[in-house]
């Protein structure tokens, strides 16, 4: 089994919540498992819902892979502001990457 | 004294109580589960889970500290036994729980058939984690696998199922996939789909009985018409019945196969609201009444249920939309069929993306995209507007379907 990156949710109150993640699962999968609130995933990660809304604000370009087009078509129904950075946390694996990621969660996913 | 008890800890059941919590509620929050598993989600069961793709701690709806932080007293292993509506009380092996409001999320079971053989091993229907679980051992030896029925659950089975090499066909009543649910052009194109992968197909087929081995396993499946099909391994996916069980001495309203309640969930008994798979209501999208086995039903009712339980008001009205993943394609349906609508082709089959519009007139009712995302959600706006659309529009499909909403004339 491969070892635990840390990464972080800032929630819409801008308190920091640091979990453990294994590597593999998605950052949706990640929040839901460490249960930080404000990820909702209704569908479970099959890119459908838009409610696993983040802001991926803290990362370089190109750390978290391209967009699908249907991830894209999904966030401009997202029920928060979409902006530059957002993106769906279903569709983003943790690997080594994201160490010390920051995914803010908008105020409402729906 | 007014707890919420909530029978079933489904995804109807899972949101209706987190729900409860969003909403304010303050008093108790009991949620029954028959099963030993912390609440997850079912649609991977057909797909990733089976496939080995996700396992099952990426399935849970929350995690097990959930329930605990929001005051939701959730019991594993702790099935109602039975309900009695005089003392307003449900009965439990360990006792007897008080309610103020009663929350019935109890699902659906897997239909199943009374065919000679039908107890031998080998045999499968599949709902419940354990139900996935079995599967998907038993699935590592099979070589033959026969799938009872062509709907959803079956077919996303048999992808999984050519994916890893398995020798499969798809048995249907039917003379074509998924009569009820999709258009013909989308059955056709989904079957194709399917062929071309390799898996086989048998329309207007009724299986008659299982043969089976010495041993008691299932060895195949002998149709009316005399030919018996090789079979280490059988799904039977014809279907889900409203787990109504319990509801006798309730005596509540029953409709369409389901218990009856209104926008809120409520039923026709004071206090006792109904959600998900066991629910049925009039839905003003079909113009009849209906159960809707789906996720998106299933959390919307149960937010319109926690609202009216907390002293709100949010009447059910989301256009219902369902999604099914098989190989690479990812159908989504948004709407209901409806009797009497002209349909638009959006896109070409061919490509492998496109959409089905159902019109009735000039409205959009239904839409059943492929690998379409951006019209699957477009189409949702616009159900739920009810907008006359630009039929010549709406049919191109390099025009972005949200632009096809008719200008009105300019009197």
């Amino acid at each position: 089994m491969s070892e635990a990156i840390t990464i972080k949710f800032e929630t819409s109150g801008g308190e920091q919540i640091e979990v453990q993640a294994r590597p593999g699962v998605s950052v949706m999968e990640a929040a839901v498992m460490n249960n930080v609130g404000g990820i909702e995933a209704e569908c479970g990660g099959a890119c459908i819902c838009a409610t696993c809304h983040v802001y991926c604000d803290n990362l370089e370009d190109g750390t978290v892979g391209e967009m699908s087009s249907e991830e894209d078509d999904m966030l401009d129904m997202a029920s928060a502001e979409r902006r530059p950075t957002s993106r769906l946390s279903c569709q983003l694996r943790v690997s080594e990457k994201l160490k010390d990621a920051v995914f803010i969660i908008p105020e409402n996913q729906f | 004294m007014s707890a919420v008890v909530i029978v079933g800890a489904s995804h109807a059941g899972v949101q209706a109580a987190a729900s409860l919590r969003q909403k304010g509620w303050q008093e108790g929050i009991v949620l029954l589960s028959a099963e030993g598993d912390y609440p997850y989600h079912r649609p991977p069961l057909s797909k990733a889970y089976i496939a080995g793709e996700k396992d099952e701690e990426q399935l849970l709806l929350r995690a097990p500290d959930f329930y605990r932080d929001q005051g939701i007293d959730l019991r594993l292993n702790e099935p109602a036994l039975s309900i009695d509506p005089h003392a307003r009380q449900v009965v439990t092996a360990s006792g007897r729980l008080d309610y103020g409001k009663l929350v019935l999320a109890t699902g659906s079971k897997a239909r199943t058939l009374p065919l000679p053989g039908a107890e031998a091993r080998g045999i499968h229907t599949l709902r419940s984690i354990a139900d996935a679980r079995h599967l998907r051992s038993s699935m590592q030896d099979a070589e033959n696998i026969v799938i009872i029925g062509g709907g959803f659950i079956g077919l996303e089975f048999a992808s999984t199922a050519v994916k890893q090499g398995k020798s499969v066909v798809v048995l249907e009543a039917q003379e074509r996939l998924l009569t009820r649910a999709l258009p013909e052009r989308l059955s056709a194109f989904i079957g194709g789909y399917h062929t071309a992968k390799g898996a086989m197909f048998r329309y207007g087929a009724l299986p008659e009985r299982y043969t089976t081995t010495d041993d008691g396993r299932v060895s195949g499946v002998q149709l009316g018409d005399g030919t018996t099909l090789p079979a280490d391994l059988v799904l039977v996916g014809v279907g889900g019945i409203a787990d109504m069980a319990l509801i006798e001495p309730l005596e509540l309203k029953t409709i369409a196969g389901g218990i009856e309640v209104d926008a809120h969930g409520l039923t026709s008994a004071p206090d006792i609201y109904a959600l998900g798979d066991v629910a049925a209501f009039h839905n003003a999208y079909a113009n009849g009444a209906m159960r809707l086995e789906s996720v998106q039903n299933a959390v919307d009712q149960a937010k319109s249920a926690a609202e009216h339980i907390a002293g709100g008001n949010a009447p059910l009205g989301a256009v219902p939309w369902f999604w099914t993943d098989q190989y690479d394609l990812k159908v989504q349906m948004a709407g209901l069929p409806r009797p009497g609508t002209t349909e638009l082709l959006r896109g070409d089959p061919e490509s492998g993306a496109f959409s089905i519009l159902q019109m009735e007139g000039d409205r959009l009712v239904a839409a059943y995209s492929v690998n379409r995302a951006a019209d699957h959600m477009a189409s949702r706006k616009l159900i739920a507007a009810g907008q006359s659309i630009d039929q010549r529009m709406a049919a191109d499909i390099d025009t972005p379907l949200m632009k096809a909403v008719a200008v009105a004339a300019v009197s």
